[in-house]
């Protein structure tokens, strides 16, 4: 790995040691902050810890409970998986037609790109704030805009049929940072490749579709990944909005862990949660890494390939 | 490779060397300040202008105790989660707000013997009630700091609109339910009474114990009980003011639409004298209603300052607590906590408060009950599943048997 001559070994050492230093903030940090706590969140897994007082050692039996004599457990993970399979297609289409639209060259842009982000910068908490009372049945004024054109709203946080749905609209609502993304990848395919396609005479659905998609692939691959995590570890909106209701219809795999550490004083418990969970969201994104082989095109990737074959 | 190596365990030293230092000054930092006095940490859940008034009243401890510097921490909101986090840390304050005793009572220093030390009077001037709900298993862990019974707030405007009289002290639930049908107004939108949706178990008790029913007996066995005739009666009653429509159910407490005026009652805590006024209702307040056979009966949420049990300067903090409880305290507080102390209530004239009186009639009444949440040893999970039980009762859109609901939570 390292270079030839003694003289480039010290130099590429020396060149090497400043780049370290300048990160070690963030390496301490997240060696503090990040593998301390994980590393002793795995360990407290196999400990029956209530806080208050001593934790003892109890193997894997943390584990065996979850699996076997927790009912909530299955429900929690099945409404967060159901949540992952609305949420995140739908922020995806969203993200990128409001990508689309933002890069239409049409007056007043800016000023578009800026609402469309603005969501983004609120914090969560705010956020859930304001879609309680917008989503509240009685005074709420999504229900009485429904009512102007003629729609009888439903109760969004009182019925557990919509909850569910009520959470995926408010959590659409942070679409901003994903549409950001699409945005630049989008706005970094030449200009060209389109010329070239009009002149052939492709309709702007089939410029779409054919260059326009396949070009940012990588950047979507990204994006299914992050917004999988995010959906996976949804907490904030439930905690504020729903608190888990209306009849533990919102019961989020996030909140079941909240509530088993901090409620319940299960922290050895509501570790071997958090542990599964990381390990689903692992084989998840494994899954889709695998699978990106065959719908991602890297440009540079194909590039380099062919230079390996000179 | 080898440097990424060394300052991987550098870093991972200097780590542990952090870790190490936080946990050492989290036992040894309260120890002493600088100047050689005894640090006390003491944690508040309150918020805004209310910590500035708790400040103010440590700032005046301070300057007359010289040995001691009480410094405050204010938690806010997510104050639960943070002591919690705190006493696992074994990092828990010296002296903090409490509520929620059977939780933590492992984590507190009981007070007997330092009470007793302050004699008999000492005790006997707070209320009997509060020192109920102040102590587990028969062993005080908080000086009682403030509290609130429940009662019903009735809406001024709208009895007088609808020509109805006001409700008095001794009404009953058929009473309630009598005016709640003449106040309610489809074309005006206006609703009798309004309740939770999803009522916090530890608060719907009262209306079990008003109809001589609790959740649990004193083995903590909820069958029996949760499910006995009385018990079912009572969720039978309020499912069948919503079903008939005088009565709405809130996806919050009530207040919200006790606000916004459609509402012509609701119950409530102390918390909502100061709201209701400032939203500009003109409100009154009225002891709850009996049950037929039973009586008027309510829970209370009280709050209390106990001594963490790791603490390294009990004395220190039992003093801090004692001058936080007494007469000038109660005074200062008076504004957003009722008192806890009866010289406090004679000398400030609130049994002829129009409004507070009420509450300490209530409080009077409520004496010799002990809610399920000091007898149950598991009660966060009793009361997530009774949590679950009684929104399948009250949700709109599933409105299930009580006597079915409740059964299958008792198994």
């Amino acid at each position: 790995m390292f270079g030839k001559s003694k003289k480039a070994n010290s130099y590429q050492l020396v060149g090497r040691k400043v780049p370290y230093l300048f990160i070690s903030p963030w390496i301490i940090g997240f060696l503090v902050f990040t593998l301390g706590p994980l590393a002793f969140s795995l360990v407290m897994s196999f400990f029956d810890w209530p806080i208050t007082s001593d934790a003892t050692f109890i193997g894997i039996d943390n584990y065996k409970k979850m699996f076997t004599n927790d009912p909530q457990f299955y429900k929690s993970l099945w409404i967060t998986l159901k949540f992952a399979a609305i949420f995140v297609p739908l922020n995806l289409v969203i993200a990128l037609i409001l990508a689309l639209l933002i890069t239409q060259p049409v007056k007043g842009m800016k000023f578009f790109r800026t609402i469309f982000y603005m969501p983004a910068v609120v914090s969560g908490v705010a956020i859930s704030i304001i879609w309680g009372w917008i989503f509240n049945s009685e005074y709420g004024i999504l229900n009485y805009i429904l009512s102007l054109i003629g729609i009888d709203g439903p109760r969004w946080l009182i019925d557990p049929k919509w909850a569910i749905l009520t959470i995926v609209i408010a959590s659409a609502w942070g679409v901003g940072t994903m549409m950001l993304i699409f945005y630049t990848d989008i706005k970094g395919i030449p200009a060209e490749i389109y010329e070239a396609a009009a002149i052939d005479g492709a309709s702007p659905l089939r410029q779409f579709i054919s260059i326009t998609i396949p070009s940012i692939t990588p950047t979507i691959l990204f994006n299914v990944i992050t917004s999988v995590i995010a959906a996976l570890q949804q907490l904030t909106l439930v905690i504020l909005l729903t608190g888990g209701g209306p009849l533990k219809s919102t019961y989020f795999y996030g909140l079941y862990v909240f509530n088993n550490a901090f409620k319940h004083h299960r922290l050895g418990y509501a570790s071997a949660n958090a542990w599964f969970m990381f390990i689903v969201i692992l084989i998840l994104t494994m899954i889709i890494f695998k699978s990106s082989s065959t719908w991602v095109f890297y440009e540079n990737e194909v590039k380099k390939e062919g230079k390996k074959k000179k | 490779m080898k440097l990424v190596k060394s300052i991987l365990s550098v870093a991972i030293a200097s780590g542990l060397l952090l870790a190490g230092c936080s946990s050492s000054s989290g036992n040894g930092g309260s120890d002493k300040t600088a100047d050689g006095k005894v640090k006390i940490r003491f944690a508040t859940w309150d918020v805004g202008d209310d910590v500035k008034l708790q400040q103010g009243l440590i700032d005046k401890f301070n300057e007359t105790h010289k040995d001691i510097n009480v410094v405050l921490e204010a938690y806010g909101s997510d104050y639960d989660t943070k002591i919690t986090a705190g006493m696992g840390a074994k990092d828990a304050p010296d002296v903090m707000y409490m509520w929620n005793y059977p939780q933590y009572k492992d984590a507190l220093e009981p007070l007997d013997s330092y009470i007793e030390k302050e004699g008999a009077e000492y005790k006997d001037n707070f209320y009997e009630t509060l020192w109920n709900y102040n102590s587990v298993d028969e062993k005080v862990l908080g000086l009682p700091v403030g509290y609130t019974t429940h009662v019903v707030y009735y809406n001024k405007a709208l009895f007088d609109q609808a020509g109805v009289e006001y409700p008095k002290a001794g009404w009953t639930w058929e009473d309630l339910q009598a005016t709640a049908k003449k106040l309610t107004n489809k074309e005006t939108k206006v609703t009798g009474f309004a309740f939770s949706g999803k009522p916090d178990p530890y608060d719907f008790e009262m209306y079990l114990w008003g109809n001589n029913a609790a959740y649990v007996d004193k083995n903590g066995k909820l069958k029996g009980n949760l499910d006995s005739k009385k018990s079912v009666d009572v969720f039978e009653m309020f499912q069948k003011m919503e079903k008939s429509g005088i009565a709405i159910t809130s996806e919050g407490s009530g207040d919200t639409e006790m606000k916004s005026g459609k509402v012509a009652m609701f119950v409530y805590g102390a918390w909502g004298l100061t709201p209701l006024k400032e939203a500009g209702i003109d409100y009154g307040v009225v002891e709850l209603p009996k049950f037929k056979d039973g009586k008027s009966v309510s829970i209370l949420s009280s709050s209390g300052i106990s001594v963490s049990k790791d603490s390294k300067h009990k004395k220190e903090a039992f003093e801090f607590i004692k001058f936080w409880t007494n007469e000038e305290a109660n005074k200062a507080r008076i504004a957003f906590e009722l008192p806890v102390l009866k010289s406090v209530v004679k000398s400030e004239k609130l049994e002829q408060d129009e409004l507070r009186s009420v509450f300490y009639s209530m409080l009077e009444k409520s004496d010799g009950y002990t809610p399920s949440s000091f007898i149950v040893d598991d009660w966060s999970e009793v009361s997530d599943n009774l949590n679950l039980v009684f929104e399948q009762i009250f949700n709109p859109s599933s409105l299930m048997d009580p006597k079915k609901a409740l059964s299958s939570v008792v198994e």
